[in-house]
């Protein structure tokens, strides 16, 4: 049971405060309610570009880092489609250097030019070095435009391509920054060895006087419900043929992420599973391949992936993962399966909230969808499911017109 | 309020050690138990010197550690994996250079159960043909997959060249080995290592009597004898190596030199030294390299200490087009710290910030049991951290200079540029 408090203030900022007294830390994390999905198409990166400016210094203090360091803290962000957010951990008796940090940098950015030269440099290099330079390093850059046609997950969260972030202009960054950063839309979570007093006390003193903006309200019309099945086939010089093949499904609210997470877990969890023990071990028509879900706040992907063996075809490849749903469609899970699923997330799910900057994470992120109740109540929903319900979501989610594969030939 | 000033900040003064139980459970074979933990997980390690420099044939090594659970005369690996799932168990073979060995996570209610399908299973493996003809092939096309990494090709070679192609530590596998790996010499090492030299177990977690009770029976089944050997003779190479890839739009850089061990009184100085050159995001190599100039999404330097030897490195990957200017600006560092004492201010913010992270690593007791660890693997005293966190705070910035003095000349370093 994570216990919790929140009060909000005039402003709009949402805060959320967790105690932990067996910690000598303390975390400081700020969620804003900006991801990839807010970017104009023609100027993509942009939302993961401004978390590296937001590190550039602030109107009133120049070096975000090197107080912080003194403090005996430290810190870092991400990105992703949905949201950007930001954590420190420091110990727990200099919080307030923390606040005083975030709070300035939400109140006004520097905007130095040489911030942004320097930080368009350094995300082309992360261009380059994380999907560029690695094999099979751009697969989503490709197979995103293929699942969503016009939605904005169509394109990753480092941008689709490296001119993009190339002509970003200050003015850009600085309507960005005005648009969706303000109190009015982020939620603080402050979790760790602090009283709620003290919490309330120094996040009045820093943040009440930062002024609302206006608060951002996104309309994304929905993706249309795919009709047919859409494939895309790519040559790159990696060692060995690959295949991605993506279902579409609820979002990471829907009842649909409960059941796909448990459906991916009884196909490719651990070494007893499904496709592993069928096809890596006894067909042998794969080095790896798993099974998994990404959750977004706007829509959700079950994804299979997997690396084929030398010989064998991308359509025998393709085939063996459909004969395994099937399979399950056809025989069902046995009662010992789905206990043996849930009883490995029970065992994960503790290991993971020993963690405090999980469990402050974890509140900003369920706040975030305006789910915060369910820091509690998800293991309970885990608990509940039943094999028909899996069941019917199997049958309903892997047909053919809602299916996408792309293949990655090795040349 | 004025926001241009810094409120008030104290300093992380000490961290305590937690030193865990010790228990013997038979004349050798030694268990370490923290048992105050605040949830129901359980965590157990159990580490043999087991690690890649007792292998005879490459690979060895790491295919037995992989393989400890694949079958025995009565259960198949499918079987051995159903039954620890269904416990809720978790199981990792972790293998380095020097031990190698398995954990096994689970819940305080369970964890007996999944150490019985553990013990048993591990007990009698057989290490079945099938099985390794598996991951042969698993394990070959990740190697492919990584050889295709100019991170991976730059580590490798800068492996080889500090320690030596000839020693242990030195040597790297290639794809033909993969293909030399026969279940007979698994079992030989298995045998020789796994069942006949003494692990030691490392516990943290709630558990009953009756749990090491368990652990103590198991233990006299295993034999005891102690069979670690110390690796000498490394020959560091000096100089650059390349290594081209074609297509490559980065490269990989490595640089750096065989240094001293964590008991070795210049230790807690140099990682000081070492943090303000490139061991955390404010350090001289990210805010030049990084943060002015924009060459690369990360740079960074270490030491990294085995039992036998340790050394230095800087690494980092940067746009093909900046290479020769990423390597001055990396000397230019040096020299600097070399030519120049360290500001009272930086040296108070790095101590400051390595004082939060003592905190940072102690925090739990999963992480408590590892600082032990540490203490226990590299033969430290008890005092350690204690030792660590007094010369941090009284380092000075003669002190540094001269550090750097002796241990950062230019022609004692190996360069390993790849891609």
């Amino acid at each position: 049971m994570i216990k919790y408090n929140s009060f909000t203030l005039k402003n709009g900022l949402k805060v959320i405060h967790h105690q932990d007294k067996t910690t000598p830390m303390v975390v400081v994390n700020t969620i804003y309610n900006v991801g990839a999905r807010d970017e104009d198409e023609s100027r993509t990166g942009f939302a993961h570009l401004f978390e590296h400016l937001m590190f550039g210094g602030s109107t009133h203090i120049e070096n975000y880092d090197a107080p912080l360091q003194l403090a005996g803290g430290e810190c870092n962000a991400f990105t992703n489609n949905d949201i950007t957010n930001y954590y420190n951990t420091l110990p727990a008796e200099n919080l307030e250097t923390a606040l005083w940090l975030e709070s300035d940098r939400m109140l006004e950015l520097a905007f130095t030019p040489k911030s942004l030269e320097v930080q368009r440099q350094v995300v082309i290099e992360e261009f380059k070095q994380r999907y560029l330079n690695q094999p099979y390093g751009d697969v989503w850059l490709q197979f995103r435009p293929v699942i969503y046609k016009t939605h904005p997950y169509k394109w990753a969260t480092i941008g689709k391509n490296i001119q993009h972030i190339e002509e970003a202009t200050m003015e850009d960054v600085k309507n960005f920054f005005y648009k969706h950063y303000g109190p009015q839309n982020a939620t603080l979570v402050i979790g760790g060895n602090v009283e709620f007093e003290s919490v309330k006390s120094l996040v009045t003193k820093w943040y009440a006087e930062i002024p609302a903006r206006d608060k951002y309200i996104r309309h994304i019309t929905p993706e249309p419900k795919q009709t047919e099945t859409r494939r895309l086939t790519i040559e790159r010089k990696v060692p060995t043929n690959a295949i991605y093949m993506t279902f579409r499904m609820g979002n990471r609210l829907s009842h649909d992420h409960y059941l796909g997470d448990i459906i991916s877990d009884i196909l490719s969890a651990g070494k007893s599973s499904r496709l592993f023990q069928s096809l890596v071990k006894n067909k042998k028509l794969f080095t790896d391949v798993s099974a998994y879900i990404l959750g977004g706040m706007e829509d959700g992907i079950f994804l299979f992936s997997g690396h084929l063996m030398e010989d064998i075809d991308f359509e025998t490849a393709e085939k063996s993962i459909l004969d395994e749903i099937n399979i399950l469609i056809e025989n069902s899970i046995s009662d010992d399966e789905l206990t043996k699923v849930k009883n490995k997330f029970q065992t994960a799910k503790a290991f993971q909230d020993q963690s405090l900057l999980n469990r402050v994470m974890n509140l900003a992120m369920y706040d975030q969808m305006e789910r915060i109740d369910l820091i509690n109540t998800e293991k309970g929903i885990y608990d509940s499911i039943e094999i028909d319900e899996l069941i019917n979501f199997t049958k309903k989610t892997f047909t053919p017109t809602n299916m996408s594969v792309l293949t990655i030939k090795a040349i | 309020m004025n926001r241009a000033i810094a409120p008030e900040y104290s300093k992380a003064q000490h961290i305590d050690l937690v030193v865990p139980k010790r228990i013997k459970l038979t004349n050798k074979i030694d268990l370490y138990w923290l048992d105050e933990t605040q949830d129901d997980t359980v965590k157990l390690d159990m580490t043999w010197d087991a690690g890649t420099k007792y292998q005879s044939k490459k690979l060895t090594a790491s295919f037995t550690n992989a393989l400890l659970l694949a079958g025995t005369d009565k259960l198949t690996a499918n079987e051995i994996s159903e039954k620890i799932d269904f416990q809720g168990g978790y199981i990792s073979q972790d293998l380095d250079k020097d031990q190698g060995g398995v954990t096994l996570y689970g819940l305080s209610n369970k964890i007996e159960t999944i150490f019985d399908i553990f013990s048993e299973n591990f007990s009698n493996a057989i290490f079945p043909e099938s099985e390794v003809e598996k991951l042969i092939d698993i394990r070959k096309n990740g190697f492919k997959i990584s050889m295709e990494k100019v991170s991976t090709l730059c580590r490798q070679e800068f492996n080889k060249h500090i320690f030596g192609q000839t020693n242990e530590y030195g040597k790297v596998a290639s794809l033909e080995d993969f293909d030399n790996v026969k279940s007979s010499d698994l079992q030989a090492f298995y045998k020789s290592i796994y069942l006949e030299t003494k692990p030691t177990l490392f516990l943290v977690g709630k558990v009953d009597a009756s749990f090491i009770e368990k652990l103590r029976t198991w233990a006299e089944s295993l034999g005891t004898s102690a069979s670690k050997t110390i690796n000498t003779g490394f020959k560091q190479t000096k100089g650059r190596i390349e290594i081209a890839k074609k297509d490559a739009i980065q490269t990989s850089i490595r640089i750096g030199r065989l240094m001293v061990q964590k008991n070795h009184p210049d230790y807690y100085k140099f990682q000081v030294l070492n943090t303000i050159l490139g061991g955390y995001f404010g350090s001289r190599l990210m805010a030049n390299i990084r943060e002015d100039k924009g060459y690369t999404y990360g740079i960074g330097s270490g030491l990294s200490v085995l039992d036998d030897s340790a050394y230095f490195f800087i690494s980092t990957e940067v746009a093909k087009e900046v290479v020769d200017n990423t390597i001055t600006e990396i000397y230019t560092e040096i020299d600097k710290l070399k030519n120049e004492f360290v500001s009272e201010n930086e040296l108070t913010k790095v101590k400051n910030y390595l004082l939060g992270d003592f905190l940072r690593g102690s925090d739990g007791a999963i992480a408590m049991m590892e600082n032990f660890k540490n203490i226990y693997f590299n033969n430290l005293s008890e005092d350690y951290y204690t030792d660590f966190i007094h010369a941090i705070n009284n380092v000075t910035a003669k002190q540094l200079k001269d550090l750097a003095n002796k241990y950062w000349d230019k022609a004692e370093f190996l360069e390993v540029l790849a891609g």
